[in-house]
């Protein structure tokens, strides 16, 4: 095959190749020195730029408890599923075994994803339990990972819901006492500097920037078993009566706190999804209502700290028709000759108004005022309206007529529930307030101790056989309060023959009251709508359960108790 | 010439007079240690990947050892396998290339990755042939080189003949695409006909027609001059089209003198693509900093330097085939750590290359495990007269 004999490669050629050699090898070299010497600082400065990262710590938010130290809004952990769009592998096994597992649409994930692309961060679903999210890990999705966060657990479920709001994604207060006291519960979160790996995942903490500090824990004033026992009889009153809505609160006379408030309708705030917003509304701090009826024994109160009146006054109802002006004030029938007493339990809007139009509008604005009627209740719910009550200075003569049986003024149900707690803390104006109270708190006297002892007694008669809020009476205490049935106002501005609002407001044990109730259900559409027939048995039977639950004495030995008793003897 | 080469020879007699194993243990020893460094690159710079991909992190380090456990026994073959054996096969080989590459279009035969069509789907492994390829035009460009070595020299259809069969490889690369391949071998061929004695003019004059034709390229599509020429600044897009080469920056940058020490890489963590396999140098040099860079260059320095020694030797005993190979195998192996180095260090385009011995990957590495048996193979040759020789000499005394 051989054409000639083989001559080596001249000396000149190898040369050059191996010139060729040594001059890549050297400039290889000095690349390899200019970079890891020369150039470090710029190179690590883009690497720390890429890879550093400074994270928050999420701050654990405080607890919140009712006054016993029952839970009723819990942080737990839970982990938020999320994907890394530019290594998650588009697989569309993957994705539907991923859909699936987390019920999800698996297009509108897949365009989510999509639209993310360039994106290093996804969320595929937030807050999701850890159990669930350890399913998903072991799907081994590549760039699907997980994150720890809170979510906020309500034990009480739709029982506590309005009462205590509820937190955005972020765990960030929104309504009702989360949002009040979210300073104190948020925490603040830390700061710390990591290296994350391209996927965003911690590999190294570097340092500590900022200690996270966790939310305080709160202490509320609320009685988890009288909440659940008004929401319960509260949503069955409001389900019978085929009412729009209704409220509950129950005070603590003596200190202010609110031992309960609850509404219907509610929601379950551990699953917010396709809500109407009306149903946040924590209609018993946030809702208005015209009181009618039960502002009566605030307009007696006027009268008898007027001096004008006594207990012993008889005011003449007859015909049970009175004319203001172009206005006819109308009684249920003709009482004829009554005093304040039989006002009260007969709930004459005649005799009501005749007192009220013979002292000075100034006095009537005094103690309406005083017991808080127009202005905010102090509890620092957000949201919470202050009603309507102008001063006497504006009146007309028949202002101030209608408002001596409680229309042309508005009130929330927490702000009757406060006025209320005047008349049972021997005239004694306290703030309330959702906290428990640690220490004593002073309140500001508005009504003379006489006076509301003379009209505590006559608010035990609407309690009785003759009185109209019979069926708020509790077996073995003395009740005292006054049922109110308002008509509500039409577009037009006048009153609707057929919608209604229907109040009990109350306290028990009469002769040293402790509790005090305001029930207040809106337009029920069953056949009765008067208050001592809607509102009064909720009454009744909260109360009951809540004197006992409180182991608060009996204070009224009734032939039932005596023949209890006796029958104990005997065995 | 050969004056810095010139050891060894005489340890390779022991006290009985024969070696058992007559190899050329310098180049052996190089490969051998070059092989161990890159196994724990490959397994360290996978890690993460191996175990997002897998949810095993030493999938690829395995892999990797299968691989070379093959390219053992591949070589032990090859070891035995006298040079005239492959002389006789070089057209067969050539022809056969052209087929593997041709195969790889075949659906279900070819598979592709990343819009790139450069494997053969074999059970459970793919092959991937354009790194047969470059051994395969080497045995059969050396085998022409020495049966036409005069043509070669005078004519110029003896210079452009190899060339114009070249010039079909080089297509059938192009289509996969794999530029990296196709240039590699070029130059290869290139570098061996200068060796071989192209004459001066016709060896320039090809060189001159490549340039231009680059610069028409450049001329005709800016934009793929473009895309080439962004290594030259990388940071001016650096999460598009320079995000790969910032990355790969960035490690040198970390490693500093030292490193960061093996197993602390940052980058690896899916930071920098393709860690494990074309950029495993520039984990290396983020764990183990200038000195493991240094280390390594100087290594494939050394190994280049020893294969052209055994080529030399090879040619001054009178053995052109052997020698035309090695020199073939220095420039290809010279050319593609240079050029995997200068892409890792952003002094050349990015171009798929793999560093040989270390970066992931099996067809690679067998190959180039092959080829140093090969080159075993000439040295043992080129020495057998020596050993024959004194043989004799031991009789007649």
């Amino acid at each position: 095959m051989k054409d000639s004999v083989h001559q080596p490669t001249t000396p000149f050629r190898l040369g050059t190749i191996i010139f060729l050699v040594v001059l890549a090898c050297a400039v290889l070299v000095w690349r390899a020195i200019d970079l890891h010497v020369f150039n470090k600082a710029f190179l690590q400065n883009q690497g720390d730029a890429r890879a550093l990262r400074v994270e928050p710590i999420a701050a654990h938010r405080g607890m919140i408890t009712d006054r016993h130290g029952e839970p009723v809004a819990i942080s737990t952990p839970v982990d938020s599923v999320w994907i890394h769009p530019q290594t998650y592998s588009r697989d569309k096994h993957d994705l539907s075994r991923l859909a699936k597992l987390l019920k999800l649409d698996v297009r509108k994930l897949n365009k989510k994803i999509r639209l993310r692309q360039g994106k290093e961060f996804v969320y595929i679903k937030r807050r999701i339990n850890p159990e669930l999210a350890q399913q998903v890990m072991k799907l081994e999705i590549p760039g699907v990972s997980l994150q720890r966060e809170y979510r906020r657990y309500y034990p009480m479920g739709e029982v506590g819901a309005h009462v205590l709001g509820f937190n955005n994604v972020d765990d960030i207060g929104q309504e009702g006492l989360e949002l009040a006291y979210n300073n104190g519960l948020q925490g603040t979160s830390g700061l710390q500097r990591v290296i994350k790996d391209r996927l965003g995942r911690v590999i190294n903490h570097v340092e500590l920037i900022k200690e996270v500090s966790p939310g305080k824990p709160l202490t509320l004033s609320l009685d988890r078993r009288l909440q659940y026992l008004a929401y319960r009889e509260l949503k069955q009153a409001v389900f019978m009566q085929r009412a729009k809505s209704g409220s509950a609160i129950i005070l603590d006379s003596t200190t202010g706190e609110i031992l309960a408030m609850v509404n219907q309708p509610s929601y379950n705030p551990n699953n917010r999804l396709n809500l109407k917003g009306s149903r946040y509304r924590n209609r018993a701090a946030t809702d208005t209502f015209e009181p009618g009826s039960s502002i009566k024994p605030f307009t007696v109160a006027a009268a008898l700290e007027s001096g004008k009146f006594s207990t012993a006054s008889q005011i003449d109802t007859a015909p049970g028709v009175f004319r203001v002006g172009h206005n006819t004030i109308r009684d249920f029938r003709n009482y004829g000759q009554i005093n304040l007493a039989r006002i009260i339990q007969k709930s004459s809007n005649v005799g009501a108004t005749k007192i009220a139009l013979a002292i000075p509008g100034k006095n009537l604005w005094r103690v309406h005022s005083g017991v808080g009627f127009g202005m905010t209740t102090g509890s620092g719910y957000p949201g919470e309206v202050e009603g309507v009550l102008t001063h006497s200075s504006e009146w007309r003569r028949i202002d101030q007529a209608t408002l001596a049986f409680g229309y042309g003024m508005s009130v929330t149900p927490l702000q009757l529930a406060r006025a209320y707690a005047v008349l049972a803390n021997d005239g004694v104006l306290l703030p309330v307030t959702f906290l428990k109270r640690t220490a004593a708190v002073s309140g500001e006297r508005v009504l003379k101790s006489k006076t509301v002892k003379q009209v505590r007694t006559m608010l035990e008669a609407v309690v009785s056989a003759e009185g109209t809020g019979f069926k708020a009476r509790i077996a073995g205490y003395r009740v005292a309060g006054k049922t109110g049935t308002s008509k509500k106002t039409n577009s037009d501005g006048g009153y609707a023959d057929d919608r209604y609002i229907s109040v009990f407001a109350g306290m028990a044990p009469a002769s040293n009251p402790r509790l005090v109730m305001v029930v207040m259900i809106n337009e029920p559409r069953a056949k009765v709508y008067y208050g001592g027939e809607v509102a009064a048995p909720v009454f009744g039977k909260v109360m009951a359960g809540a004197l006992r639950l409180m182991g608060i004495a009996p204070d009224k030995v009734d032939e039932h108790s005596v023949r209890m008793a006796a029958l104990g003897e005997h065995l | 010439m050969n004056a810095p080469f010139m050891t060894y020879h005489s340890t390779r007699i022991d006290k009985k007079g024969q070696q058992r194993w007559p190899l050329d243990y310098p180049l052996l020893m190089t490969t051998l240690v070059l092989l161990g460094l890159g196994l724990v690159m490959v397994g360290s710079s996978s890690v993460s990947i191996a175990e997002q991909q897998y949810a095993a992190p030493f999938h690829y380090l395995w892999r990797q050892v299968i691989y070379m456990l093959v390219g053992f026994v591949a070589a032990l073959i090859v070891l035995k396998i006298p040079m005239r054996i492959w002389e006789e096969l070089g057209p067969g080989l050539i022809l056969l290339s052209m087929l593997l590459l041709v195969l790889v279009f075949i659906p279900g035969l070819g598979r592709t990755v990343n819009g790139s069509t450069r494997w053969l789907n074999l059970v459970g492994f793919n092959l991937q042939p354009s790194e047969l390829v470059k051994l395969f035009t080497l045995v059969y460009l050396a085998g022409y080189l020495v049966r036409h070595h005069e043509m070669v020299k005078t004519t110029i259809g003896g210079f452009f003949r190899p060339l114009l069969l070249m010039s079909v490889l080089v297509a059938l690369l192009l289509l996969e695409p794999d530029y990296g391949a196709a240039a590699i071998l070029l130059m290869t061929a290139m570098g061996l006909m200068w060796l071989a004695g192209v004459r001066f003019l016709q060896f320039f004059l090809l060189l001159g027609v490549a340039a231009s034709v680059l610069a028409l390229l450049a001329y005709i599509s800016p934009y793929r001059m473009e895309r080439l020429t962004t290594f030259i600044n990388p940071w001016a897009d650096p999460f598009d089209s320079g995000f790969q080469l910032t990355q790969a920056l960035i490690a040198f940058g970390r490693g500093e003198w030292f490193g960061t020490g093996l197993g602390e890489s940052v980058q690896k963590l899916f930071y920098l693509p393709e860690a494990h396999t074309d950029f495993v140098f520039a984990v290396l040099a983020e764990e183990l900093g200038l000195f493991g860079v240094l280390m390594v260059i100087s290594m494939f320095t050394f190994l280049i330097f020893r294969i052209l020694y055994i080529a030399r030797q090879a040619e001054l005993r009178d053995r052109p085939f052997g020698a035309y190979l090695a020199y073939g195998i220095g420039l290809w192996i010279g050319l593609q750590v240079v050029i995997n180095l200068g892409v890792n260090m952003g002094i050349l385009p990015t171009k798929g290359l793999t560093l040989p011995f270390m970066s992931y990957g099996g067809s690679s590495l067998v190959v180039m495990m092959i080829a140093i048996a090969m080159l075993l193979r000439i040295d043992y040759e080129t020495h057998q007269d020596d050993r024959v020789g004194q043989k004799r000499g031991r009789q007649a005394r």
